[in-house]
């Protein structure tokens, strides 16, 4: 398969990983929907996916290469959803999945 | 300073080092961004430029013929030749009468043009031990090999570029010591940062920016900081390790200098490579024969590849050799897997062994830092971590400004004023100077003498310009409110963006249109989407910046009518 959509694989993986990060906070749970958030179970999600997002780095890239590429893209990532949660963060509510 | 807690201590660290040093941090961080792109940066600057990136043409039709048009260059002639020569054993030789003892050609996968550059032999030297070389160096268009003159100011990398390193201040390297405390401290204010913020993954993703102005200014901070952590430690690392043997701790060339000498001499002897000239004249051998024998050897090493770099030593001698490198633009570790060629006959006289696990990780450490691999995306990730690394120390003024105004107002104090100015000449004034150079490159016409210093003084008086702006419009601080230079500025850079992207349409007829669909060329397109985006961004900030300013007034007038409803009222 073609690198860049290996990439752009990786980048939707980490901006899941980092939603779910996010919503097991209980602060941001409540910003998108009422009660607790599972906490445990949504980071458990999280770390998967920041796991898959570093494995589609390396289709990509040599792994010299791609753990730059994944380290930047959770930055990048962990920025879009601060952002997404302080000026829309009702398009975070997908992921909203499991209530305590 | 007495502190009642090892976390009032780090954030006493933190303010003041962050303050002193954050103003030379955000040269680094903003102009690093732009030296990401700064190959793209050059071809927008110089249109003459603007063709595709070409492989090393051929050494023995093309470039053997330029080396030999290189001049020594007539500053380093003056300013070193008194230095290098012993007036006692001869005559100076005239500058260009220097005879050849070194060439070089480098470039990039992004380089349409090539650099090339000579070293000069000095007659009679006063230290025949030392390195006694008078440079002259030229870049040519590699198709034709004329070279691209030197009035053209290559602003990317030798202007931003240089600027993120050395601050352009070169009397006695004074900027490159100053970026590198810069840099140590930065380490400092990043781990005394962690230390205090204390809710790192609790506030990972908080920007509270209904809320109170000095708060969301920290949520910024602390985010921009936090989400690029990595980034930052990393940068600021590499990029003191880069430097640090070279210029911060130089003990091979001061107090280890005879030591250090005698290593490179028994090194060249292990690698069969002459160090010194045998002084017998003898005709060079085919290059292009080296460079095909060179790429045959890298591909059966099953990591074929261009050159990068080539470099002949000891040029016309008995003892020439000619080292060919490769370019590294699949790897992020920067190695050459150098091949050593004897340069009279052409037989291989040594290839570079791979490098040591500690080798290694500095090949690795230095290469994700300068960057010579091919990776767009990867490079946009970068330019995205450099603006969050300026967003957290422009918040980070901020902050302190915010934080101190109310009480300066009250007791009088100017000290947050004077900070606050300082804060909008390092964030929109240094946006404003860079931009202004770039419009001022497409204005002045390409034929004018000294072009490239016309541009450098638009850049440091613009500079200068906005630095008195904010401190003309600074009264409104030390009355608690907020500087209108912000905004006035912000207003600028959304206009010049603009204007730059015009002057560059106007000047070479290159237009986004053009530039993206017709005839795709994407460096300049890139550098003017860019300046776009940049208008865009600060129009919105305007935007925002009024409405807080209205609320502001709203808030005095409300105030004020208060007060003189009492005053009726008593």
């Amino acid at each position: 398969m073609n690198d860049a959509i290996w990439l752009i694989i990786a980048f939707v993986l980490m901006l899941l990983a980092m939603g779910w990060f996010a919503l097991s906070l209980k602060t941001h749970w409540k910003q998108v929907m009422s009660g607790k958030p599972a906490s445990r179970l949504l980071r458990s999600l999280g770390w998967i996916c920041v796991a898959l997002s570093g494995l589609a780095c390396l289709q990509a890239d040599h792994a010299s290469m791609a753990v730059l590429v994944w380290i930047m893209l959770s930055a990048t990532a962990a920025f879009i959803v601060g952002q997404v949660l302080s000026y829309r963060p009702g398009l975070l509510k997908p992921l909203a999945l499991f209530r305590a | 300073m007495q502190f009642n807690s090892t976390r009032q201590g780090m954030a006493w660290l933190h303010t003041w080092l962050g303050l002193i040093l954050g103003f030379v941090l955000m040269v680094c961080f903003f102009f690093g961004a732009l030296s990401v792109f700064d190959r793209e940066i050059d071809r927008w600057a110089i249109p003459e430029t603007r063709f595709d990136p070409q492989p090393m043409p051929s050494f023995d039709n093309l470039l053997m013929g330029v080396f030999e048009r290189i001049e020594p260059d007539e500053a380093e002639y003056k300013r070193m030749m008194p230095e290098y020569h012993d007036a006692s054993a001869g005559e100076m030789t005239p500058r260009l009468e220097l005879p050849a003892d070194e060439y070089w050609a480098y470039t990039t996968h992004r380089d349409p043009v090539l650099r090339m550059g000579a070293g000069f032999r000095v007659p009679f030297p006063a230290n025949p031990e030392g390195h006694n070389h008078i440079h002259g160096n030229t870049t040519i268009d590699p198709r034709t090999g004329v070279s691209v003159p030197d009035h053209h100011l290559k602003i990317g990398s030798e202007w931003f570029y240089p600027l993120h390193y050395s601050l352009n201040l070169n009397w006695n390297r004074i900027g490159f010591f100053i970026v590198g405390i810069a840099g140590f401290f930065m380490l400092v204010a990043l781990i005394s940062g962690v230390w205090i913020h204390r809710k790192i993954f609790r506030e990972l993703f908080t920007f509270r920016r209904h809320k109170s102005k000095q708060r969301s200014i920290l949520d910024m901070h602390n985010m921009t900081g936090v989400v690029a952590l990595p980034f930052h430690f990393f940068f600021a690392f590499t990029g003191l390790i880069i430097f640090v043997a070279f210029y911060y701790m130089p003990v091979t060339n001061t107090m280890l200098e005879p030591l250090h000498s005698a290593q490179q001499a028994i090194e060249a002897e292990e690698m069969g490579l002459p160090h010194e000239r045998a002084g017998i004249p003898a005709p060079m051998a085919s290059v292009d024969a080296m460079v095909a024998e060179a790429k045959r050897r890298w591909a059966a090493r099953d990591m074929a590849g261009e050159v990068g770099f080539l470099q002949m030593h000891h040029v016309g001698d008995q003892n020439a050799y000619v080292s060919i490198y490769r370019a590294g633009s699949d790897r992020v570790a920067l190695v050459g897997e150098g091949i050593h060629f004897n340069g009279v006959t052409g037989d291989v006289l040594r290839e570079d062994p791979p490098h040591s696990l500690a080798e290694s990780i500095g090949d690795f450490l230095a290469g994700l830092h300068l960057q010579h691999f091919e990776h767009w995306f990867l490079r946009w990730l970068y330019v995205i971590g450099g603006l969050l690394g300026c967003a957290c120390i422009a918040t980070g003024f901020m902050f302190f400004v915010e934080k101190r105004k109310q009480q300066h107002a009250k007791s009088g104090s100017q000290g947050s004023r004077i900070v606050d100015a300082f804060a909008v000449t390092t964030v929109t004034g240094m946006v404003i100077a860079a931009i202004a150079m770039l419009i001022a490159n497409r204005i002045i016409p390409s034929a004018t003498e000294g072009k490239g210093d016309i541009e450098k003084l638009v850049f440091w008086s613009v500079w200068a310009l906005s630095f008195l702006h904010a401190i003309w419009r600074s009264a409104a601080v030390a009355l608690a409110k907020t500087n209108p230079a912000w905004r006035e500025q912000t207003v600028l850079i959304a206009l010049l963006g603009v204007v730059a992207v015009i002057a560059n349409w106007i000047s070479t007829g290159d237009h986004l249109i053009k530039t993206i669909f017709t005839d795709p060329y994407w460096a300049v397109a890139g550098v003017d989407l860019s300046l776009l985006a940049g208008s865009l961004i600060a129009l919105l900030a305007v935007k925002k910046m009024t409405a807080t300013h209205e609320t502001e007034r709203k808030q005095e007038t409300s105030q004020k009518k208060l007060a003189t409803g009492e005053a009726a009222y008593e």
